[in-house]
């Protein structure tokens, strides 16, 4: 299929055939081609592992699925996976829009270095992240006795600890999807809004943030979608009691350690349906933004 | 109202972007910043509206100190030559903006925005237009939303910074004669930036001439061009042949002999010679000394290469005129000067 739709990227259009409809006159050689591999890769890579764990849950049966997953356990920890996962998005597309809006606009000793330090948590293997980060928090840690101390709040092993683990792993998607658009935003639109008679604020609301809204929003979905995701990092700093601070990829493996592998890939399948309506429903957000003015 | 400026002086780094400017704008005048790039105009143009800041000087607008002030203190409309149109919001958001942004007490009523803007829409010819973001307009289109949205603040002054320098040239015609039938219209004061010098003779009241952060005239249009008041000047406005020359009894004389040319009084000694292309005139002869290297014809006009005894010229005429002196290249032709300026060498 790809030989065929690559030879005729260079015959002339002899119609009749469903790529000739879709494709129209361009200079861009390789349509065909390029649209074979890319969807050829896709199914190797994405779309075969998730049918595969489509089938193993298929094979509980309708009425077997929802068993497996309606379960009080497994419910709790659903909510635990994705409200902490969107509440450290959150938290991240405030804090990274700052620290973007710094590292860009600002000048300072060492900036540099701070830019590098962004992209630690991409590198850190996670299991690292969430031991140092329990150690830290713990009761007796440097940041949790003090915590304790002053507030009598316990962070590690509680869901406060899942969402500081999320928050940090999180951070780098924000910072990188913001900063480039940023870079590209021309002062002019600031000056323009200024000699109008905005103020800093007006402008930052009206001008600058409208624009960079779409590139936050990217930012936020790969956070979140990182976050539902994460695995290493928390287990550490959860404390992972059933009910209260479990995670849903931990549940998982816990009933891949009891042998029950059709009842993991229901919970698996049930993270994919979540997770791709609420990816799905940002990115068409997000489309929906930039149509309005796309040139 | 009227601009004051004295003693600008602007530095970036070593760069001497102004070095102490002194101009005066009247009140509901036309004026040109004229100059090549690097000559510090649009500078100038940024710090009255008050985008960038002066080392030292002083800013009168209609008296009043104003280097103190924020932009939106200053109210000054401002033109920029890549229009700056918020890309996110319709054309009619991008015109009320300077009205939404006002503080609470003198906000107008959501109804007097509307009325306001679809009367700049109006004024602009683009009242269609209110409901499309900037990027659905030609080039053309989106420079005069981009001026409707200056003026909607009811500006005092109109600062303009290279506005039709994006454009191509059919468009920028119609916009520049457009603009000048505008300022005839409401007679706002107004400054634009221009590297362009026909731009500035066609459109302007008065042209101010600019060269490595000095002013090097100030004048009506006429006047800048007719009566040069340095070698820069006569320079940059239109074409011109340059020659070396030893002035010496009223005679500029060029180092070959070969050509003679009137000078006025007051120079004296090693000194430079500027003729115009049109006002060299040409004629068939058998002797020479001149010999016609090489003939463009533009739309009307003719451009003909003259070699005169190996100094390159450039002469100017409409194609009647040549054809009826019937010069072809490799012709030999005699030379006259009708005007020329001598300067003396820097």
């Amino acid at each position: 299929m790809v030989a065929a739709t690559s030879s005729d990227t260079v015959l002339p259009n002899t119609g009749g055939t469903v790529l000739s409809v879709l494709r129209k006159p361009s200079v861009l050689p390789g349509f065909g081609l390029t649209l074979g591999f890319t969807l050829t890769y896709l199914s190797l890579i994405v779309l075969l592992p998730l049918a595969a764990l489509v089938l193993k849950a298929a094979g509980l049966g309708w009425s077997g699925f929802w068993d497996a997953v309606l379960t009080p356990r497994v419910l709790a920890a659903f909510k635990v996976s994705f409200g902490l996962s969107l509440a450290a998005a959150a938290v991240n597309a405030v804090f990274g829009f700052i620290v973007a809006w710094v590292l860009v606009r600002y000048r300072f000793p060492g900036d540099r270095i701070v830019d590098a330090l962004v992209d630690l948590p991409f590198a850190l293997p996670t299991a690292v992240a969430g031991i140092a980060l329990s150690a830290l928090y713990a009761p007796n840690g440097w940041i949790g006795s003090l915590l304790m101390e002053w507030f009598g709040m316990k962070v590690a092993f509680t869901p406060l600890g899942i969402a500081i683990a999320l928050t940090f792993i999180g951070l780098p998607f924000v910072v990188r999807t913001v900063q480039p658009i940023l870079q590209d935003l021309p002062p002019e639109e600031e000056e323009a809004a200024a000699a109008l008679g905005a103020t800093r604020w007006q402008a930052f609301r009206r001008v600058v943030f409208p624009a960079l809204l779409p590139a936050l929003l990217t930012g936020f979905a790969l956070a979140f979608a990182r976050g539902v995701g994460e695995y290493g990092s928390v287990i550490f700093i959860a404390g992972n009691i059933p009910g209260l601070s479990e995670i849903l990829p931990l549940l998982i493996v816990i009933k891949l350690e009891q042998y029950d592998y059709a009842g993991s890939a229901a919970v698996g399948v049930l993270m994919l349906m979540a997770s791709f309506v609420l990816l799905l429903a940002l990115n068409l957000l997000q489309a929906w933004m930039r149509s309005r003015h796309a040139r | 109202m009227a601009i004051q400026v004295s003693g600008i002086t602007k530095q970036f780094g070593t760069f001497c972007a102004l070095d102490s400017v002194d101009l005066e704008v009247r009140s509901g005048e036309l004026l040109a910043l004229l100059g090549p790039s690097g000559s510090g105009k649009t500078t100038l143009l940024r710090i009255m509206a008050g985008l960038e800041f002066a080392d030292s000087g002083s800013l009168l607008l209609n008296g009043e100190e104003a280097l103190s002030l924020t932009p939106r203190e200053r109210q000054v409309g401002f033109v920029f030559q890549h229009y700056a149109l918020f890309r996110h919001m319709s054309v009619f958001d991008n015109v009320a903006f300077g009205m939404k942004v006002r503080p609470r007490g003198q906000r107008p009523t959501s109804t007097e925005i509307k009325r306001r803007v679809m009367e700049l829409l109006e004024l602009v010819q683009l009242a269609h237009f209110a409901d499309r973001y900037p990027a659905q307009l030609s080039g053309g289109q989106r420079q005069r939303v981009a001026l409707a949205r200056a003026l909607a603040i009811e500006p005092k002054v109109l600062l303009l910074d290279e506005p039709f320098g994006a454009l191509d040239a059919k468009v920028r015609k119609e916009l520049r004669r457009w603009l000048r039938k505008l300022h005839e219209d409401i007679h706002i004061t107004s400054v634009f930036v221009t590297h362009d010098q026909e731009e500035a003779l066609e459109l302007a009241d008065r042209v101010v001439v600019m060269s490595q952060g000095r002013i090097e005239q100030v004048g009506s249009p006429a006047e800048v061009y007719d009566r040069p008041a340095s070698a820069f000047v006569y320079e940059f406005l239109g074409q011109v042949n340059r020659f070396d020359c030893v002035v010496a009894d009223g005679v500029a004389r060029t180092a070959n002999g070969a050509l003679s040319i009137p000078a006025d009084g007051t120079v004296r000694g090693p000194a430079i010679a500027y003729v115009r292309p049109h006002d060299l005139g040409l004629s068939p002869s058998a002797a020479g000394p001149g010999r016609v290297s090489g003939i463009h014809v533009v739309g009307p006009d003719a451009r003909i290469e003259i070699d005169l005894a190996g100094l390159p010229l450039e002469a100017e005429m409409d194609r009647e005129r040549l054809s009826a002196l019937g010069l072809r290249p490799g012709d030999l032709c005699a030379v006259h000067i009708d005007r020329a300026r001598v300067f003396p060498q820097p």
